[in-house]
């Protein structure tokens, strides 16, 4: 009995580690294209002529194109021959459990929204979508106190950075234009 | 002028009070963040970026000088007080710190952590202050060819240093190289990787490399696998003056002064900066203990804990000598305060000491100023610098993305930065979670660009032939140096790795029945015993065999 729920962990153990092999390999395979793709991208690159004695525009991309087709490969012979590399640690990191995708596509859904939010809405209440969304998605418990702490950081980077500092960030997008500030 | 007399108006700058505010506001800022977990100092400082755009120089750098510094004492209060698994064990002040803070003395660790930070810091930027006026008159001879021997150097160690592996540092240079190859081509004004997008032909800002690597790449990272529940802190006792005892400051000061003369050295060469220090100090400490306190290294060893944090801080200022003289960073941080400098326009190397005095020598003051305020800061404010641990970690890293996200959309105001941020974002949670250092490739993409623009110099200069970039004794030297560092330093690490794997777990009752022990023979045991710093040490005595507390000798 006792057994079944030990067999049950270490097969979810080992399936993790599976799954960050096929993922470690993937990337690295990525990186062995972006390497290729570079050095064919280099030969595109045009050389005004008559500047002979001179390095041109493409030499060193043609090495840094090699390095990293040399280097990654290096990293894919290791990886086949079983060396993996391990996750970083981090005070705040637990190895030890699954990775959460969904939390984590959240939190990049929340940071691409300030592509809209803006010029739509402006920076302060871009601020409050992003920081509440992020926090939720994070495990924060209570939506009202997240979105009160996003609008206060939004308020007062906008204070600090636009006002103080002179950078121009925008205080109202296209959508709320009409709040008069 | 000499040295002395400018680093006199260099204090006439930055004691002006508002430059000591920005100091203050520097050291505050860079504590907070050293001390919340997964910020380092790099993240602080390409979050902090965007002050460039506002501030004056002097101000900005006074500011980065400030969080440089901070950064430092705060990440040593982390790591002693900060009880998490596999974290304790990749840095040798925590390994020792921890384990004291476990066995009730970390009021002491983290006292002999501040102080020796000082101690270095200060004898570090006194040698900065000699040191760098001498390199930057001799780097002023130095030509294309030597420049780019340098940048060879600063690459190829930081790739084959910083990390697990030397490929797979090699692997995060050449990305970042490669990211520094795009946009036009200064030279011939062609475009390259461009994909034909009209904004990346003024490539890619270095802000947001390093934000989107640092900051947003670190918080995805950290999101995605959240640790839950509370994160266990160790208390420590309230009344700051007693947390050394006097066999403490005994066993600390010599380590400090080693920490300072291993730290400097190492820090100004690129040799895999302040990791290498911290543990060339850490197995030098352990080698130099008297016998007795020899067999506590392991088990919370107060040397163990003096030594790497004066080497860590003195290696720190050492960094910045190949920064200001040559303009050639050789760590993550010292490469965004490069590219902080190149925001001004300013270009760090021999000549930043002629062209900007005032600059450089307000920096180099607020350096002294800022480890004299940290002192102030670490010690009596500990208490309140733990309470930032607290921080809900949803907020913390919330409040992380808004930042990030400023900080990319400030580099230009648009919003199709905030895309390229993510996808260096994403691309950066990528590498930490397959093991592949995040330091080197924004080196590489900071630092690509300006070798590419020496070695082509040196190649119109030689008319094409490429042995000119060996011509020089100086660039034979230094290739000759950069084979030797490598070397010794890729031995060092496996050194250290099999150290670190042979320590076997302690417990904590393990560790204050030795340490009850050690101080059995020290002249003053019982004037702090129970009183003082130990108020909360598991007493062995008590639980266990013998039931007397009065006993001096305990039976080992």
């Amino acid at each position: 009995m006792s057994t079944a729920p030990a067999d049950a962990a270490s097969q979810a153990a080992s399936a993790r580690a599976r799954a960050a092999r096929i993922e470690a390999m993937v990337f690295v395979g990525l990186l062995v294209v972006l390497s290729v793709a570079v050095l064919i991208a280099t030969t595109t690159i045009r050389e005004p002529p008559g500047s002979t004695g001179t390095l041109g525009a493409r030499v060193v991309p043609y090495v840094v194109g090699g390095l990293l087709l040399l280097s990654s490969l290096a990293v894919l012979i290791q990886q086949l021959r079983g060396h993996f590399g391990a996750s970083e640690a981090g005070e705040d990191v637990d190895l030890e459990h699954g990775t959460s995708w969904g939390s984590t596509g959240i939190v990049v859904l929340a940071f691409l929204s300030l592509i809209i939010t803006i010029p739509w809405l402006g920076w302060p209440l871009g601020v409050v979508v992003l920081f509440t969304g992020a926090s939720l998605a994070l495990g924060a418990k209570r939506w009202w106190v997240s979105a009160l702490i996003g609008l206060g950081l939004g308020a007062v980077t906008q204070f600090l950075f636009g006002t103080l500092l002179g950078l121009s960030m925008p205080v109202t997008g296209t959508l709320t234009s009409w709040i008069g500030l | 002028m000499d040295t002395w007399s400018l680093l006199l108006d260099g204090f006439a700058t930055a004691l002006q009070p508002i430059y000591l505010l920005y100091a203050l506001l520097g050291v505050l800022l860079g504590t907070a963040v050293g001390v919340l977990p997964g910020i380092g100092p790099a993240m602080t400082v390409a979050l902090l970026l965007p002050i460039t755009y506002a501030l004056e120089p002097t101000a900005a750098f006074i500011v980065f000088a400030g969080i440089y510094y901070g950064g430092m004492y705060g990440g040593s209060t982390t790591s002693i007080l900060l009880n998490t698994p596999g974290e304790s064990a990749s840095i040798v002040t925590a390994l020792e710190g921890n384990k004291m803070a476990r066995a009730g003395r970390g009021a002491a660790a983290l006292a002999t952590a501040a102080i020796g930070s000082f101690v270095a810091g200060t004898i570090a930027t006194v040698l900065l202050t000699l040191l760098a006026p001498t390199v930057a008159r001799f780097a002023v001879s130095l030509g294309p060819s030597d420049y780019f021997a340098l940048m060879v150097i600063a690459f190829l160690t930081v790739g084959a240093l910083l990390g697990d592996s030397a490929w797979r540092g090699m692997v995060s240079l050449s990305i970042g190289l490669f990211i520094g190859l795009i946009g036009v081509d200064t030279l011939t004004g062609q475009t390259r990787f461009t994909l034909g997008i009209p904004q990346l032909g003024d490539g890619i800002d270095v802000v947001l490399v390093a934000v989107g690597l640092f900051a947003l790449g670190e918080a995805l990272y950290v999101g995605s696998r959240l640790r839950g529940g509370e994160l266990p802190i160790i208390p420590i006792t309230r009344g700051w003056r007693t947390w050394m005892r006097r066999s403490d400051w005994a066993r600390s000061w010599k380590p400090w002064l080693r920490g300072a003369a291993i730290g400097f050295p190492i820090g100004s060469i690129p040799a895999g900066g302040a990791d290498v220090a911290t543990f060339l100090s850490y197995a030098s400490e352990r080698s130099l203990a008297k016998p007795e306190y020899r067999k506590q290294f392991g088990k919370g060893a107060i040397e163990g804990v003096a030594g790497p944090e004066a080497a860590n801080n003195a290696a720190a200022a050492g960094v910045l000598v190949p920064l200001l003289t040559l303009g050639i960073p050789t760590s993550a941080t010292a490469a965004i305060i490069l590219s902080a400098f190149q925001t001004y326009g300013i270009a760090p190397g021999p000549r930043l000491f002629e062209t900007q005095p005032v600059l450089v020598w307000a920096l180099i003051a607020s350096l002294f100023i800022g480890n004299a305020m940290l002192l102030v800061l670490n010690l009596p404010l500990v208490g309140m610098w733990v309470k930032l641990l607290q921080i809900p970690r949803p907020y913390l890293y919330a409040g992380i993305l808004v930042f990030a996200g400023l900080g990319a959309y400030a580099a230009n105001f648009t919003t199709f930065d905030i895309g390229v941020l993510l996808v260096l974002g994403v691309l950066g949670f990528f590498m930490r979670r397959l093991g592949f250092p995040v330091a080197p490739l924004v080196v590489g993409a900071i630092l690509g660009p300006m070798a590419e623009e020496q070695l082509r110099k040196a190649m119109q200069i030689s008319q094409g032939d490429p042995a000119y970039l060996v011509h020089s004794p100086f660039s034979w030297i230094a290739y000759g140096l950069m084979v030797v560092i490598i070397a010794l330093s890729l031995w060092l690490k496996r050194r250290r790795a099999r150290y670190e794997a042979s320590l076997p777990a302690v417990d904590t009752v393990a560790i204050s029945a030795l340490d009850e022990d050690i101080e059995s023979h020290e002249p003053h045991p019982e004037l702090d015993r129970g009183r003082l710093s130990t108020t909360a040490l598991p007493r062995v005595r008590r639980d266990g065999e013998d039931d007397d507390p009065d006993d001096p000798a305990p039976s080992r």
